[in-house]
């Protein structure tokens, strides 16, 4: 007797639909998972076994062969437990083939048979072409979120089965709780600092990459931490794809969609698979795209491995990173914004009372390769705030007010036709970004005097564009706008090495 | 060829400059080979390496030998070369100093090359990062008919070190002369420094210390100075500053001070010689705060925030109390004036004539 059940599996971000055939003939009884399984789905022969035993139904004593259509791509991880349940169950006639035809499942089954979660719900889902799709019920609300097929939870394979066969009424689905996220934290607790406020900002409201360096104690990490509270919500394209990514990466999603910029900041031993994406077995999205549509904070950036760094490289540029391996090539949506920070030098106190040597400093100042340094339209260094500013400067603006101003800098970016200005394309600069004499002659002195490079030019257009548009200035760009721009552009400290 | 024996003398791993000076003043290069070389090293085979480099190879008490160096009591028994020994004749000047410097000490450095090279005393340094470089860099800007330069360096001559120094260190060895005691090949070790401080010790009239921190390695050359009576002389800097901190000690200590070429060309005997421009120029005020200040008031306020110590944008910021972005167009204004100088996100004010590099 033969059954076939449709159920999908995991590539990448994005699900692939499975059908699990399963036939059950006369010969040795025995159990064989066919169709490029990985180990974890290979051992669902066992889970599958005890679960049916614990649920009170009958494990066939014939030889049961499961197939997982189409046979070239890997499948992987437990959620495909279920469908092999439930196709072993028809193909044994304990249920009646009328009973599940148009509903796919997914979901892992435990010992005692219940259904457990599986990551990936959402793109799993959205893969599956039948009418209904039944999902572990603890991924319920989950599965309901992109909408396409009806969703029924289950939370144990012995209810499940008795609902199927109508004896039982389906359980209700688990609901996201309405409660919103706790605000992050405020602008206004930063004291001081307003050189670096205002590149946060103008960080959010252009979408430039920022790269603060400061000795420790600063407040570097203070700042980056405000920045995901002035970027404005997701748009509906953006939030879903976030949700997909986050959903594949297994990640919790309290607050059902992803409506807020992510915020991630991994750690300097960070390797470059998990950074990038990628992993044996299942590709898994890596921090640059879990920090889709959001911040990617890399606090002392200086002690990444240096080819970690560079891999962010590609990215940085075609916000998609493409993952390839012998098996399946993976593209990654991976559109976020670089926040960096870093010591002055390895010793941390930077300028005077630094006490590295010189080839300490230079080793330092190598870790950041020219390229991905030019990626950086920011590059700014803070210093520690001064007493007085610390203990009686009053509290500077909120993160809502400032969040206000960076909308309103978003908005006239979109009149544009780009999501915000650091996207701004080369031969459109002369026309969106026209300077005032004065500010193309400074520019002009600049080039002459090698203080800014041919690319440089344009990142710092792009920076003035977005002053302007903070500061609700007219479409001509000032001199003051190009100055500040260039200021908070300094150049990389290599060059002291000439010397 | 005695050279080539006693080139390939000085390539023997285990002998340092004082044994190889033991050897050679005992026994002539031949002999000494015979007794101690290493039979597996095809001396000719090595002397063609020599030639082709283009390395000269002066021994000790040989014609050739520089004369200027011949008589100390430590002068190294083979001398290596690359360039015209011609740049050895006259009088001359080591400028020394921090290899992290501020900007005002390249400045300065710069400024002693360049006007002590018109002034026709030849300027040593020995090619390392911030000083001894912006010292020579002074040296190649300097006009024609300027005094050559010449470098001792601790490395072998064809390794070059350190390696950001490649286009200047050709440049001296084309204008003047670069000199080692390190045979070809030489890796540029941490012992080789501190001999190499020594020649350039021997070799100067007089050691100019542009900067330098308490522990810095400008100690071993006027060590070496001291050693052999050779007149020092520290460029006064601010008293916090701490690259600063050991060349105002030896003011302390009875150096002499040296603010421009003039002071130096006294202590050379030689005044008359010096350009006539640096003195003049303290004498009417000009490059000093009082009379020359830019006339908007934001640019005033930031050169006064700044004083003579490197700031942030911050900084300034927070000390002047203007916006950023007032401060920064001030700040660009000043550096198209030539007030400050912006790098890495730090300000320096530099003197209102300082060259622009």
């Amino acid at each position: 007797m033969l059954a076939i059940v449709p159920s999908a599996t995991l590539l990448g971000v994005e699900g692939r639909p499975v059908a699990v055939e399963c036939q059950v003939s006369n010969g040795l009884p025995g159990f064989t998972v066919v169709g490029l399984p990985d180990t974890a789905c290979r051992e669902a022969r066992d889970r599958v076994r005890a679960a049916l035993i614990s649920s009170g139904l009958t494990w066939p004593q014939r030889k049961v062969t499961v197939n997982l259509a189409p046979s070239g791509i890997r499948k992987t991880g437990g959620g495909l437990d279920l469908p092999i349940a439930i196709a072993l169950l028809v193909a044994n006639d304990e249920l009646d083939a009328e009973s599940i035809a148009g509903v796919a499942f997914l979901g892992e089954l435990g010992l005692d048979g219940s259904v457990r979660r599986v990551p990936g719900t959402v793109p799993l889902v959205e893969a599956i072409a039948a009418r209904t799709v039944v999902v572990p019920l603890d991924c319920g609300a989950e599965a309901g979120l992109v909408g396409g097929p009806d969703v029924r939870g289950a939370a144990t394979l012995k209810s499940l089965v008795e609902c199927l066969k109508g004896e039982e009424v389906w359980p209700a689905l688990p609901r996201f709780h309405a409660e919103p996220a706790p605000p992050g934290p405020d602008l206004a607790d930063v004291r001081g600092q307003e050189v670096g406020r205002a590149a946060v900002e103008v960080a959010a409201a252009g979408g430039h990459h920022l790269l603060l360096s400061g000795p420790p104690g600063a407040g570097k990490t203070m700042l980056a931490r405000r920045l995901p509270g002035l970027l404005p919500p997701l748009d509906r394209d953006d939030s879903l794809v976030a949700t997909r990514i986050h959903s594949a990466a297994g990640l919790a999603l309290p607050q059902g969609l992803v409506t807020t910029a992510p915020f991630r900041a991994p750690h300097h031993g960070a390797s470059l698979v998990s950074l990038i994406g990628g992993g044996t077995g299942w590709i898994r999205p890596g921090e640059i795209s879990l920090s889709h549509a959001g911040v990617l904070f890399m606090d002392e950036m200086g002690e990444f491995p240096p080819t970690v760094l560079d891999s962010l490289r590609q990215p940085l540029e075609e916000g998609v990173v493409r993952v390839c391996r012998a098996r399946a090539t993976v593209a990654f949506p991976a559109r976020f914004l670089l926040v960096g920070a870093t010591n002055p030098c390895p010793c941390g106190r930077g300028d005077d009372l630094c006490r590295c040597t010189v080839n300490a400093r230079a080793k330092y100042a190598r870790r950041f390769s020219g390229p991905l340094l030019d990626r950086f339209d920011l590059r700014v260094v803070v210093g520690k705030p001064n007493v007085d500013e610390l203990l009686r400067g009053g509290r500077g603006e909120t993160s809502a007010t400032v969040a206000e101003r960076v909308a309103e800098a978003r908005r006239r970016a979109r009149e544009r036709g780009v999501r915000c200005n650091a996207e701004l394309p080369a031969r459109l600069l002369d026309y969106s970004v026209p300077l005032t004499a004065s500010a193309s002659s400074l520019l002009e002195h600049k080039l002459r005097t090698n203080g800014l490079s041919a690319r440089g030019l344009h990142r710092v257009r792009r920076v003035a564009r977005t002053l302007a548009d903070l500061a609700g200035d007219g479409d001509v760009v000032g001199d003051e706008h190009v100055c500040l721009a260039l200021s908070l552009r300094a150049e990389p400290r290599l060059g002291e090495e000439t010397w | 060829m005695s050279e080539a024996y006693a080139a390939a003398l000085a390539a023997l791993p285990k002998i340092g400059p004082v044994r190889l000076r033991q050897y050679l003043d005992r026994w002539t290069p031949e002999e000494a080979w015979a007794a101690a070389g290493d039979r597996g090293v095809d001396v000719d085979q090595r002397w063609e390496a020599y030639k082709d480099a283009g390395v000269a190879v002066h021994v000790l008490g040989r014609d050739g030998y520089p004369p200027s160096l011949a008589d100390d009591p430590e002068a190294p028994a083979v001398l290596f070369s690359v360039g015209d020994l011609a740049a050895l004749d006259g009088p001359r000047v080591a400028i020394i100093g921090s290899r992290r410097c501020t900007r005002y000490g390249r400045d300065v450095a710069f400024d002693l090359g360049r006007d002590l090279a018109n002034a026709g005393v030849h300027v040593l340094s020995g090619l390392a990062l911030g000083i001894d470089g912006a010292a020579h860099l002074g040296v190649l800007a300097a006009g024609d008919g300027a005094a050559p330069p010449a470098a001792v360096v601790g490395s072998g001559l064809d390794v070059v070190y350190p390696r950001a120094h490649a286009r200047l260190w050709r440049q001296v060895a084309e204008a003047g002369v670069v000199l080692s005691e390190a045979p070809l090949g030489a890796r540029p070790e941490p012992w080789r420094f501190p001999a190499r401080n020594r020649i350039l010790a021997a070799l100067a009239d007089v050691v100019v210390v542009v900067e330098s921190r308490a522990k810095g390695g400008s100690f071993h050359t006027v060590q070496a100075a001291d050693q052999r009576g050779v007149s020092v002389m520290a460029v006064p800097g601010p008293v916090r500053s701490p690259v600063s901190c050991y060349t105002n000690e030896l003011l302390v200590s009875g150096s002499a001070p040296a603010r421009d070429v003039d002071d130096v060309l006294v202590a050379l005997d030689l005044l008359g010689r010096g350009p006539k421009r640096g003195r003049a120029l303290r004498g009417d005020g000009t490059s000093s705060e009082a009379a020359a200040s830019p006339d908007d008031p934001h640019q005033a306020a930031l050169l006064e925030a700044m004083g003579w110590q490197p700031a942030s944008l911050d900084q300034l910021v927070v000390r002047t109390g203007l916006s950023p972005g007032q401060a920064s167009v001030a700040l660009a204004r000043l550096e198209m004036g030539g007030w400050v100088v912006g790098q890495a996100g730090w300000w320096e004010q530099v003197r209102k004539d300082a060259p622009a590099k």
